[in-house]
């Protein structure tokens, strides 16, 4: 039956509406189950305004220097408050380069430590609890010049062994030169991503070497 | 490298002739694969959680009465009848001979566990609890899992990968604490055998009733046990007769073909009961 004139324009908004609105739900949907959620990497506010750059890229501090575990095992470690004060004891931020808020933020950490408390830090890069990654494992990999030719996230090439810094840059981005921590932009830690990674390197794909 | 990877094929023997019954196996499992606590509850509504089991049968008449033991896990079977029934692909057979159960992909249809001719496969009814001072005992290595998915013994493989990283990192050889070269320093080494990478239970095992290796390994300790075990599957499959009075070696239900790689051994009775 064909529909009478009255009916067409009518017919064709509730066809427009119908198409809007899947779009947004589709949209919203991905997006939920996106990681970070909707894909916008907000890093979560930290207890202590820890300036990754001044660190790295200032002052060249190594990463394994305060991530002690990453070379040796499988979790990467964030450094105890005890270590920060190894440089911090000396150093509180009144110096001429020292921004503004320096000089509080130490003095957290000085609190911190002189009252025995742990410095809460939100975590921004979470695994689910099904998967085993081993830090060490990969940055072995990379950085082995035995193995002429790897393959990066992304599936470039990298023809020279990287350095342990430039390995942890593969995946987490340019961490040193930014002041909050941020997931890589446009990078989920999604299983994709993993296999894509050992696909490329012709590395075990068993399910059992990630999941547990 | 890395890609090289040497093949291996995990399997069990189990020698009723030692086993005592004294359930460690059984212990070793529920600490080390993060199983809940079974209840009295969980045992009469038939659900509880046993990835290994002993089971206890009488034989003869009282006062003249024998126990027999048989510990039964997770069969790795090569024809294992569970896998094929799977819609989403959660169990699979691996390259290294052992029937992998995923707990993430599992949707709990409970399909295999109704195909498993050895019901060891046990489906989470309820979400998992213990009390809290157990909290710190659970095994970071094992995922705890939730409710409405199967589980079944994994042969511990999350032992076999913390060994893997073990030899790869340290380059030690396990038992003779050789340095290996960097070049054989590869995912699934060689030296990735038996003394490396025991399952809880055979670790458990005071009498070595249970014991563990690789099938391909030339050099494994209990490699004729496996070898007569794999010639009488031959035997069978191109119609031949195997004379089971003159070996130990068996497997469970054999005869339906799935081909285990657990061997059993039977027991051997120097003064059978006196059939009545």
């Amino acid at each position: 039956m064909m529909p009478s004139a009255k009916m067409l324009p009518l017919m064709v908004a509730g066809g427009v509406v119908t198409v809007v609105v899947g779009f947004v739900l589709v949209v919203l949907i991905i997006s939920t189950f996106s990681n970070p959620p909707f894909g916008l990497g907000n890093a979560p506010a930290q207890p202590v305004a820890f300036p990754h750059s001044v660190h790295v890229a200032e002052n060249n501090i190594q990463c394994e220097f305060c991530h002690r575990n990453v070379t040796k095992g499988e979790a990467a470690t964030v450094p105890a408050v005890e270590q920060c004060l190894f440089c911090h004891q000396n150093i509180d931020g009144t110096s001429d380069t020292a921004s503004a808020i320096a000089q509080t933020e130490i003095e957290k950490v000085r609190t911190a430590f002189e009252t025995d408390q742990p410095i809460n830090w939100e975590r921004v890069h979470r695994l689910p609890d099904h998967v085993r990654f081993i830090h060490e494992a990969h940055i072995r990999y990379f950085t082995d010049e035995t193995i002429p030719v790897k393959y990066g996230i992304n599936g470039e090439e990298i023809v020279e062994s990287p350095d342990v810094a430039q390995t942890c840059t593969i995946c987490h981005g340019d961490v040193g030169n930014k002041v909050e921590v941020q997931p890589k932009t446009g990078q989920s830690l999604k299983m994709g991503t993993c296999l894509d990674c050992h696909r490329e390197n012709s590395v075990p794909t068993d399910c059992t070497v990630c999941h547990k | 490298m890395v890609a090289q990877r040497v093949d291996h094929k995990w399997g069990m023997v189990v020698d009723l002739d030692r086993c005592t019954g004294c359930q460690a196996c059984v212990v070793a499992c529920q600490a080390e694969n993060n199983i809940p606590i079974n209840t009295k509850d969980y045992f009469q509504q038939r659900r509880a959680y046993e990835w290994i089991r002993i089971e206890r049968y009488w034989e003869g008449q009282f006062p003249n009465v024998k126990a027999k033991f048989i510990p039964i896990l997770c069969q790795h079977c090569e024809n294992a009848p569970c896998e094929p029934v799977c819609p989403v692909f959660a169990t699979y057979h691996n390259d290294e001979g052992m029937n992998v159960q995923i707990y993430n992909r599992c949707v709990g249809t409970r399909y295999c566990s109704v195909n498993c001719p050895y019901t060891v496969r046990f489906f989470n009814y309820w979400e998992p609890v213990w009390p809290e001072r157990l909290r710190n005992q659970l095994n970071p290595d094992v995922t705890v899992r939730s409710r409405g998915i199967m589980e079944k013994c994994s042969f511990c493989v999350q032992r076999l990968r913390r060994g893997e990283v073990n030899v790869e990192r340290r380059g030690l050889e396990p038992l003779t604490g050789e340095r290996i070269p960097t070049a054989d320093r590869k995912l699934n080494y060689r030296q990735m055998k038996e003394g490396n990478y025991l399952p809880s239970c055979v670790q458990a095992c005071p009498t070595n009733a249970l014991q563990f290796a690789d099938q391909h390994d030339e050099t494994g300790p209990v490699k004729e046990h496996f070898d007569e075990a794999n010639e009488q599957i031959e035997t069978r499959e191109h119609g031949g007769h195997v004379d089971e009075s003159h070996t130990r070696v068996y497997r469970l239900f054999e005869e339906i073909g799935t081909k285990p790689n657990v061997v059993y051994l039977k027991k051997v009775e120097p003064f059978p009961v006196e059939k009545a």
